[in-house]
């Protein structure tokens, strides 16, 4: 039996965003895997791996193949779907988390998680099932001697070495506020929206749409597509030519992921925010970028490189998109309200920034900005390190993990098969 | 969510001392070296408010309670207790984790606090606002 007594506990911490799973030794500054969380699958008749079709009266003997990791999905495999396990940053789809996570555990760590207990991270909104469930995979899927499952949130404020914390994560999907007092969430003012996912589809949409000096929208096709390609003078026509040969291969979600992704590098290449508030005139005033495509295609973007990181302040769109998701403002104002005075101005004045969306340039100037107007005395730790910043979630995982007296919280084998379910929601609070 | 890191009995035993002998002044507690048990650092009766701001270290992280004394208007001098959560912006990262999941354990051994003050520079512990925080309770 696996003892944890000394500082050596040797744990694994295991975060799932929804951009990468990050998986890494506790006591790491930097987790070691980084694999993407969406995944390719083909089906393959059991037997011969070459023979892959692609038919919707498909015997029941065909095998799902997943393609995870970092040749996973952004490998071209004629016939391959690409799926996402979360929604709303909720485990929806439990099928690929074990091939995920024994990809970035025993290939990219090259370990054996029998050996070590594994500590999990899970968004504030998590439901009792989905940490259940979990729970149940590590255990009996990985065959880990120890479990213990820690809320982002929690994690975020105390790697910033606060007890009471404001938390604004802003991810690739969601974006949350999560107030926390003494180490523990305040449910009632916990606010999330998929905001983050929201705008990252109005920048796609951005891109595809004819503008004033470009005629055409963007072809975001990617390079595993393109055969060839010539360099052109900016704002020109590309001129390339597609793989022919691979096209008939391509099905629909791969195309959503690899267009989601140019949109994506776009983004964070030219996206910035004006850090005092949208004005038409300061945006002319500000030199455009230039960001080249894969087809060639290279563009300068002056006011729409602005347009978008504005709309997670400011949703102008409001009206035309009903379901649209509420800007950071929005959710800051609905979390402050629950709360008086007095605890009010002790959360602005511990305002914790994190999550990889919020790495836009003068992101963090703007959200002082806007709590400014209402706040005296507001103070934002923003992590100037964007991995910092991007992995925050798993950085408190991972010194919490290497603390020789976190041992007393770990779940137990032994506790698992002893008393079931009940112990986690008793013991990871 | 805790660290598991245990109180030692010497910082109970201390802050009783403040509290009911009105002799010492304030107490710094710190965790010990093997990362274990939090632990008392130093005990002063001096009244001087800036040697107290001096005691708590740039780079590191501290708890601290003090004995404030103030002049409430019109309603002659008071005493509170306030308690200190020191985590200094330039302190490590591993330290302020330590510190922040260990704070609630050391907090809820230490009956009779009456202000709370979270402190990440030094204008955040300065005098005036620490006056401020206490004027405003009854």
């Amino acid at each position: 039996m696996v003892q944890y007594g000394g500082d050596e506990v040797a744990a694994l911490v295991v975060d799932i965003g929804h951009s990468s799973v990050r998986a890494g030794y506790a006591g790491d500054d930097t987790p070691k895997a980084i694999i993407p969380t969406s995944y390719g699958y083909t089906y393959e008749s059991p037997g011969n791996g070459q023979d892959v079709q692609m038919d919707d009266s498909a015997p029941p003997a065909l095998k799902k193949k997943f393609h995870v990791g970092q040749s996973g999905p952004s490998i071209y495999r004629p016939g391959m779907e690409v799926g996402h396990p979360l929604t709303d940053g909720l485990i929806t789809d439990f099928e690929p988390i074990q091939p995920l996570l024994d990809h970035a555990i025993t290939k990219v760590l090259g370990c054996n998680p029998a050996e070590h207990p594994i500590l999990v991270t899970e968004p504030a909104w998590n439901t009792p099932e989905d940490r259940e469930r979990m729970a149940e995979i590590i255990f009996e899927q990985f065959n880990a001697p120890a479990f213990y499952i820690a809320n982002t949130g929690v994690l975020n404020a105390f790697a910033a070495g606060k007890g009471n914390a404001l938390v604004i994560d802003v991810g690739q999907n969601m974006a949350s506020v999560t107030p926390v007092m003494d180490g523990f969430v305040l449910r009632k003012g916990l606010q999330y929206s998929p905001l983050a996912g929201t705008i990252h589809s109005r920048a796609h949409n951005l891109l595809l749409s004819p503008a004033q000096y470009r005629p055409q929208g963007i072809a975001l096709f990617p390079h595993q597509l393109i055969k060839d390609k010539l360099s052109v003078e900016p704002g020109q026509q590309p001129i390339f030519s597609l793989r022919e040969d691979r096209l008939p291969g391509v099905t629909e979600s791969w195309r959503a992921w690899y267009e989601a992704r140019e949109v994506d590098e776009w983004l964070q290449s030219v996206g910035g925010v004006l850090d005092s508030g949208w004005n038409d005139q300061l945006v002319q005033s500000r030199p455009p970028r230039q960001y080249e495509f894969p087809t060639g295609l290279n563009s300068m973007f002056g006011a729409e490189r602005y347009f978008i990181g504005e709309q997670y302040f400011h949703n102008q769109q409001q009206q035309q998109v009903p379901q649209t998701a509420r800007s950071l403002t929005a959710l800051l104002s609905d979390s402050l309200r629950s709360y008086d005075v007095e605890l009010r101005q002790v959360l602005v004045g511990n305002v914790v920034l994190t999550g990889g969306g919020s790495l836009l340039p003068g992101f963090a100037d703007r959200l002082n900005t806007e709590l400014s107007r209402t706040f005296q005395h507001v103070k934002i730790h923003a992590p100037g390190n964007p991995i910092e910043r991007r992995y925050g979630g798993w950085l408190g995982g991972s010194i919490l993990g290497s603390l020789g007296t976190f041992h007393q919280l770990w779940i137990s084998k032994e506790e698992w098969q002893e008393h079931g379910k009940a112990i986690i929601a008793q013991r990871c609070k | 969510m805790a660290s598991g890191i245990a109180v030692s009995p010497k910082c109970l035993e201390e802050f009783q001392t403040l509290k009911l002998g009105k002799k010492t002044k304030y107490i710094i507690y710190r965790i010990n070296n093997e990362k274990t048990e939090i632990v008392v650092e130093k005990t002063s009766d001096s009244a001087s408010y800036d040697e107290f701001i001096a005691d708590l270290p740039e780079t590191e992280c501290r708890w601290a309670v003090y004995d404030f004394e103030f002049e409430k208007e019109g309603e002659g001098k008071r005493n509170k207790i306030c308690f200190f959560m020191w985590s200094p912006d330039d302190a490590k990262i591993k330290d302020k984790m330590l510190f922040a999941s260990s704070k609630d354990a050391l907090r809820r051994s230490l009956v009779g606090i009456a202000v709370e003050i979270q402190g990440t520079d030094y204008s955040e512990v300065a005098h005036e606002s620490i006056l401020d925080k206490a004027n405003r309770g009854h």
